[in-house]
């Protein structure tokens, strides 16, 4: 009985998967012939479905790239760019979606040692760098355990240096891991989506205006106030928007 | 014949007066009649009249004749009066005047001597500014129109402004009144010649009361004086007089604050607004011209053109401000426009988002926004902004390099797999650290066990205990089970060591014997002692089923079967 259940939970859950990729087709070809809102509609379904792909927010942002959307455009090639940053199709389009944008926001870059962190860290995801520093563990106390129960002085020397290698690389990742953590836990990216937004200096409409966004352009929030939101461009400039201008990358 | 036109009206000297003061009524007819019929003059006194005057002129041919009967009246009491018809028969048919109203007001001053020059020149010669609207909002236009009325019984030689006016607080342009004519018209009800002198159109730019300060003239005129020459005719004296038009107060409303836009910059009037991009599509580097273009009729050059905001990968220069504006009594009206130079340099779409003008209209009071479209400029071939940075643009005019174009857009991805969107992430789960941390722990139990054995297999007597122990567990716990109870102990202890030495010794039990049992511990080079120790448990054994034996012996029977066993255990090879 139990078995059954699990077969045929088994085979609902690969039609629900066929059923999203004959959307996908579908959507696709909506998309080659012009007929962008549709494509985007049949796009959505999938995602009300509960899965996701680069490939599909990649094909998202193109069609609102086609139908001139900016903010939209920006907002869903960033998701594309989340799940694979690599990806050269990805960049290419996001560029043209940038072309689109109006304010112009200068990047600090960041130098020597820092960027060499920073590289490393997001080599990989953090349940990566976690995973491998469980395995690293695990090496290192076999390799003790042979150093102590072996005899043989080569052998000993050999375990010895190799689990003690094995533990600084534990420290190493588990550091790197609780690093990218904090990293994504602090990345809190947002696309402008209001065609103009105006950045007040406090949470309020009586303040003063810092300066004005407009809309495709990629902030950080930093906190929250009830419907106001911190925001942080990539040049340091800090103000307050309200909350319905914006919309976050990860919803959480 | 003469005119086919009759005419027959009446005409007042004035239709304003004192009581105490006079007025002739002209009744005029451009053909002779018959049974001319006055009104009654209810209300006034007929101080003279009739007089008839006719006078009959041929100019060129034509004849021009007129006949006036004139009557002097002198009101009764003060109010307001109507002259009313008077009836005449031209030509077989009545004609009749319109009635005229009179106004007539308490007395006035009559001067000591009214044929001094001054007084004269005081009365008759009237500058008066005439305001459009006192109560204009800001920015909303008025004129000042200053006429110079002179009455027809005095002449202006010359005339020379000594105080031209100041608008402070307003925004002012002169209209250009050259060429000016002198009309006719009535000033209080008389009749006047007067001349435009200056046209002013005024666009307050601070609200409350503002005044306007007095246009001041010094004319030189000619009047009459109650002396004749020879001829008859009146002889004028020359007259200098300053005159100036009153202090105007005006009151300038604030425009409301009621549903005031934000971007709002102060225009006021009626306007249109459009953006226009000279082309939509082209390459990279070539120009375009994007006009912002506000046209109307307000206050134009007193408001600023709302910005455009452009995507910053395009190269915009300064605007260019242009303005055909004309001003004329009505406010200033045409347009304004900014046109922007604008250079795409990288392929692409650039839409430029609707800009938005808002105004205030005087019509409806209200305010009101004008919306551009969204333009959507394409550029269509340039280098992509992807390689910006290296942007060494060898620009080969003169040949066409054939470069295959590799940065396009790209097409969708046609292929994928779905992941859900829920993660589950494994980086500080319970498993993580239970994993994590407690290999850590194998390390300390690994060396635990590793020295609880080694001190065990240190301690030799205790093992043998333990052996021995153990081997008793392993063969005696039927017997020990049974202890007390003779019959079943011994057969169990008998079967036992049976046991014993079938697993010991590898023997069936069906040759078992104790001469075979002696060789095969012998064999396997048991102690003597041993051996006949364990026969003599194994006799007991048989023993004990046919005698009485007590609980005693039976405990120092499993106690030496126990020894015995682990000496065999132990010495057997």
């Amino acid at each position: 009985m139990k078995h059954l259940l699990y077969i045929i939970l088994f085979l609902l859950s690969f039609s629900a998967f066929a059923q999203n990729q004959a959307l996908f087709e579908r959507a696709n070809a909506l998309y080659n012939e012009g007929k962008y809102a549709e494509a985007i509609d049949a796009y959505n379904t999938i995602l009300e479905t509960g899965n996701h792909s680069a490939d599909l927010y990649f094909n998202m942002a193109n069609a609102h790239y086609k139908l001139n959307h900016i903010g939209p455009s920006i907002y869903f090639y960033e998701k594309a760019l989340q799940l694979t940053p690599d990806d050269a199709d990805i960049n290419n389009n996001i560029a043209y979606a940038r072309n689109m944008t109006i304010d112009a926001i200068d990047v600090i870059p960041d130098v020597g040692f820092a960027k060499l962190i920073k590289n490393i860290t997001n080599k990989l995801s953090f349940d990566v760098w976690a995973k491998a520093s469980v395995f690293l563990v695990f090496c290192f106390v076999v390799l003790f355990l042979i150093y102590y129960f072996t005899y043989s002085t080569i052998k000993k020397r050999v375990t010895f240096i190799s689990s003690l290698t094995a533990l600084v690389l534990v420290c190493i990742t588990l550091a790197l891991a609780f690093h990218r953590y904090s990293l994504d836990k602090n990345d809190n990216p947002a696309i402008v989506f209001a065609q103009e937004s105006k950045v007040k200096s406090d949470p309020n409409n009586r303040s003063e205006e810092s300066f004005r966004l407009h809309e495709g352009t990629k902030v950080q929030v930093l906190q929250t106030y009830n419907n106001w939101k911190k925001i942080r461009l990539s040049d340091g400039k800090t103000g307050w928007v309200l909350s319905q201008d914006i919309k976050l990358l990860n919803d959480i | 014949m003469a005119s086919a036109q009759v005419q027959f009206e009446a005409k007042v000297s004035k239709q304003k007066l004192g009581v105490n003061e006079r007025l002739r009524v002209d009744f005029e007819m451009n053909q002779d009649g018959d049974n001319f019929n006055p009104p009654d003059f209810a209300n006034f006194t007929v101080v003279g009249g009739p007089n008839q005057s006719v006078s009959n002129s041929w100019i060129n041919g034509v004849r021009t004749y007129k006949k006036t009967y004139s009557y002097f009246l002198a009101p009764k009491s003060r109010g307001n009066f109507t002259i009313s018809q008077a009836s005449i028969t031209i030509e077989g048919e009545t004609y009749k005047t319109t009635p005229i109203k009179i106004e007539v007001t308490a007395a006035v001053e009559v001067p000591k001597d009214p044929n001094d020059p001054n007084y004269l020149a005081a009365e008759n010669i009237h500058l008066v500014a005439e305001v459009s609207k006192t109560n204009p909002y800001l920015n909303e236009a008025i004129t000042v129109v200053y006429k110079l009325y002179v009455s027809p019984r005095i002449s202006v030689t010359n005339y020379s402004e000594i105080d031209s006016p100041r608008y402070n607080d307003f925004w002012s342009q002169n209209i250009d009144t050259q060429g000016q004519k002198v009309e006719n018209g009535t000033f209080n009800g008389e009749d006047y010649r007067y001349v435009v002198l200056r046209k002013t159109v005024l666009y307050p730019q601070k609200t409350g009361k503002l005044d306007i300060e007095p246009l001041s003239l010094n004319i030189d005129m000619r009047v009459p004086t109650n002396r004749r020459d020879i001829f008859g005719s009146i002889l004028m004296t020359r007259v200098t007089r300053t005159v100036s038009a009153g202090n105007k107060t005006i009151n300038v409303k604030p425009l409301p604050e009621v549903g005031k836009p934000l971007d709002f910059t102060g225009a006021v009037g009626d306007f249109k607004f459009d953006v226009n991009a000279s082309k939509t599509e082209l390459d990279a580097t070539e120009s375009l011209q994007l006009k912002v273009n506000v046209r109307g009729n307000g206050n134009l050059k007193l408001f600023k053109l709302p910005k455009v905001s452009l995507p910053s990968s395009l190269e915009v220069y300064e605007p260019e401000h242009n303005e055909s504006v004309n001003t004329n009594l009505s406010g200033m009206q045409g347009s304004i426009s900014d046109s922007y130079t604008i250079v795409p340099q990288y392929k692409g779409k650039y839409p430029i988002p609707s800009i938005s003008f808002s105004y205030f209209d005087l019509k409806t009071e209200t305010y009101k926004r004008l919306s551009s479209n969204e333009i959507i400029i394409n550029v269509l071939n340039g280098p992509n902004s992807n390689d910006a940075s290296e942007g060494n643009s060898t620009s080969s005019i003169n040949k066409q390099a054939v470069v295959f174009n590799n940065e396009q857009f790209a097409f969708i991805k046609t292929k994928t797999t779905f992941s859900s969107i829920k993660q589950n992430y494994f980086f500080k789960t319970n498993l993580f650290w239970s994993l994590l941390l407690l290999p850590f722990l194998a390390i300390p139990l690994a060396i635990l066990i590793r020295n609880k054995k080694a001190s065990r297999d240190a301690d030799v007597y205790g093992n043998r205990i333990r052996k021995a122990n153990r081997l008793a567990r392993k063969y005696l716990t039927n017997a020990k089970k049974s202890l007390g109870k003779k019959e079943a102990f011994y057969i169990a202890l008998e079967k036992a060591l049976h046991n014993y030495l079938k697993a010991k010794l590898h023997i069936e039990t069906s040759d078992l014997s104790k001469d075979i049992i002696n060789n095969l511990l012998k064999e396997k080079q048991v102690n003597n002692q041993v051996i006949s120790d364990f026969i003599s448990i194994l006799e007991s054994c048989e023993l004990a089923r046919y005698t009485p034996i007590d609980s005693v012996t039976m405990q120092e029977d499993y106690d030496k079967a126990a020894k015995t066993i682990s000496l065999i255990d132990k010495q057997a090879k």
